[in-house]
């Protein structure tokens, strides 16, 4: 079968001044590959500094890189940091909704600014979408007229969702979106997450360091550190049997 | 010996037509050399009541209570600097957002150096300049800092999270409290910093009989090593009692749907199959409904739940529900 989403040797560096004049070639992530079929989860786990959320970047195009390609559904993206002027099929969540959203918009506002910047609905149609996309994630048609602050964290992290899913994307990228909330709200969160997936066939690639959550909803582990990949395969066998030491200590705490 | 002994703490925020009531009649106790573990959403008044045992709160909250006793001193009766001195002496807190709680002007040994006590030092000032130095640094190693000389030496924005978590901990430390208030220390740090942290909360607990009460949201963390765990819902007590209890048999549903939300806690579950979650969302201080706050999300809310339940006892394990999950009682 043919992954959605194949990732390929992609590498990033930063440059950081080291001297007055001179500049040091940092390099964060380094020939990361992996596939994701649909309907799957790959989950990214590994410690502060590993090039995690750089790839969640790089991923959602919010970033460009240096090296590598990226391949949605066959079709090239990203090719040795040109990306494909699309940013409909990727969408990122943020790890703050409260802050990631924009609070002098009503949540109907922001969502018709996304159809109408990245689509050729007309006026009824992304209306029409708008309240689809806002039932599919459980609030009301009457949300729309609402802003930001007169949510709750976890309607916010539902606005979060109908923002990345109102373009019908292939790929949701969750980058730490679920370690904020509460247990409870997170409960239903990922119920959400898993309902969407069975009955759309969305893929997720979660950034988390919720070593449980990634136990249970994900089915790939994709392991970094100070990002080279140093482990990677199904998330049961990595779980039961870390190879890398690494893994080991990650797992054991 | 009773370290801490609350009663009724109502916390209340008086706004130009109503009064909110955000803490509602709280009771807990805390001996010496216990770890306590208060857990709740957020929104549920936690971390008011952590500050209104310091006493850090504003004008505009306004703290009753009918006893809230420091080590047989009832702390609601002496004057600010009374209080001061004693909480300062004795209690010490962990704020919730490191990196914001610490100065942004001053090097971290001068904010070490601020929270030691005067008497620590003797002698003359360049004895007792240098005495402050190797405490400072002695703080700071003990939180497991290695790298002393560029961690001093730089200001908070320059450090991580997890560094800045770990110098808030040395200035608690500072003063060898007697208890230690932890406010979510770890929501920001990822796995292997927040076991550190852990392991240092949990030292200090065992070698300095330092007690500590953990305000978390993170269940699976704390159940470990707490001994004791109060759940609190919108400002209402809802269960307290020893850990491994609730653990074992949790009588409020509240309880038991955020054990039941632990990939951890609920073993039979399949992969990817939905967690048990409670319908609707944690009602705004606004809006809060009259009776148990649980009452509209409850699976078993009934007629009688629109009058607040008392705090039943049933053997050190305490709960508020008209009709408690026990099994067979009798």
């Amino acid at each position: 079968m043919q992954p959605l989403l194949k990732v390929q040797a992609l590498s990033k560096s930063f440059n950081l001044r080291a001297g007055l004049f001179s500049r040091k070639r940092f390099s964060v992530l380094r020939d990361i590959s992996f596939c994701l079929g649909q309907g799957e989860t790959i989950a990214i786990i590994g410690e502060t500094g590993s090039g995690k959320s750089t790839l969640a970047k790089l991923l959602s195009g919010a970033d460009n890189a240096d090296k590598g390609q990226i391949l949605l559904d066959g079709n090239i993206i990203e090719n040795d940091g040109l990306r494909d002027n699309d940013c409909r099929h990727i969408r990122m969540i943020f790890q703050d909704s409260e802050a990631s959203l924009n609070p002098g918009l009503t949540i109907g506002d922001m969502l018709n600014d996304c159809l109408q910047y990245n689509t050729d609905l007309n006026k009824e149609e992304r209306e029409d979408k708008i309240k689809q996309t806002l039932a599919k994630v459980g609030l009301l048609l009457d949300h729309q007229h609402y802003y930001p602050h007169m949510f709750s964290s976890g309607q916010l992290q539902r606005i979060a969702l109908a923002r990345a899913l109102i373009l019908d994307p292939k790929v949701v990228v969750l980058d730490e979106a679920l370690s904020s909330l509460d247990p409870s709200v997170r409960a239903q969160t990922v119920n959400l997450l898993l309902r969407l997936q069975k009955d759309t066939g969305l893929s997720y690639v979660l950034i988390t360091h919720h070593l449980s959550l990634v136990r249970h909803i994900s089915d790939q582990l994709v392991v970094l550190d100070h990002g080279e990949i140093v482990e990677y395969g199904q998330t049961e066998a990595i779980f039961q049997n870390p190879q890398s030491n690494v893994t080991q200590k990650l797992l054991n705490c | 010996m009773q370290l801490l002994d609350i009663r009724n703490l109502t916390i209340e925020l008086r706004t130009s037509d109503t009064v909110i009531r955000a803490v509602d009649r709280v009771s807990m106790t805390l001996k010496e050399g216990e770890v306590h573990a208060l857990v709740g959403e957020s929104g549920s008044g936690k971390s008011l009541i952590a500050k209104a045992i310091v006493g850090v709160l504003n004008k505009r909250w306004h703290i009753t209570a009918d006893r809230m006793h420091w080590r047989g001193v009832d702390l609601m009766r002496l004057s600010n600097e009374q209080r001061r001195k004693l909480v300062g002496q004795d209690i010490a807190m962990i704020y919730q957002d490191p990196s914001r709680c610490l100065d942004p002007t001053a090097k971290i040994f001068d904010q070490i150096a601020e929270t030691l006590p005067a008497q620590a030092t003797s002698g003359f000032f360049l004895k007792r300049n240098k005495q402050r130095k190797d405490r400072v640094k002695a703080l700071i190693h003990k939180v497991g800092i290695k790298d002393h000389k560029k961690v001093l030496d730089s200001y908070p924005h320059e450090l991580s999270e997890g560094i800045c978590q770990k110098v808030m901990i040395a200035m608690a430390i500072a003063r060898t409290p007697k208890l230690l208030i932890a406010d979510e220390p770890t929501t920001a740090l990822e796995s292997t910093t927040r076991a550190q942290v852990f392991r240092l909360l949990k030292s200090l607990n065992q070698l300095k009989n330092m007690s500590i009460l953990m305000i978390s949201h993170e269940l699976e963390e704390i159940v470990e090593w707490s001994h004791g765990m109060h759940v609190l819902y919108c400002g209402q007590m809802v269960e307290a009692g020893p850990t491994n209890r609730i653990f074992s048999q949790p009588y409020h549903p509240y309880t038991q749907a955020l054990l039941k939300s632990l990939p951890d806690y609920e073993q039979g579950l399949a992969h990817k199959e939905p967690f048990y979650a409670l319908k609707g969302t944690i009602p705004t201080l606004q809006h809060l409904p009259i009776g148990c706050r649980l009452g509209p999300r409850c699976p078993q809310a009934q007629k009688e739940c629109v009058v607040t339940p008392k705090l039943t006892k049933h053997h050190s394990h305490s709960y508020a529900c008209h009709f408690p999950l026990i099994k067979a009682m009798k």
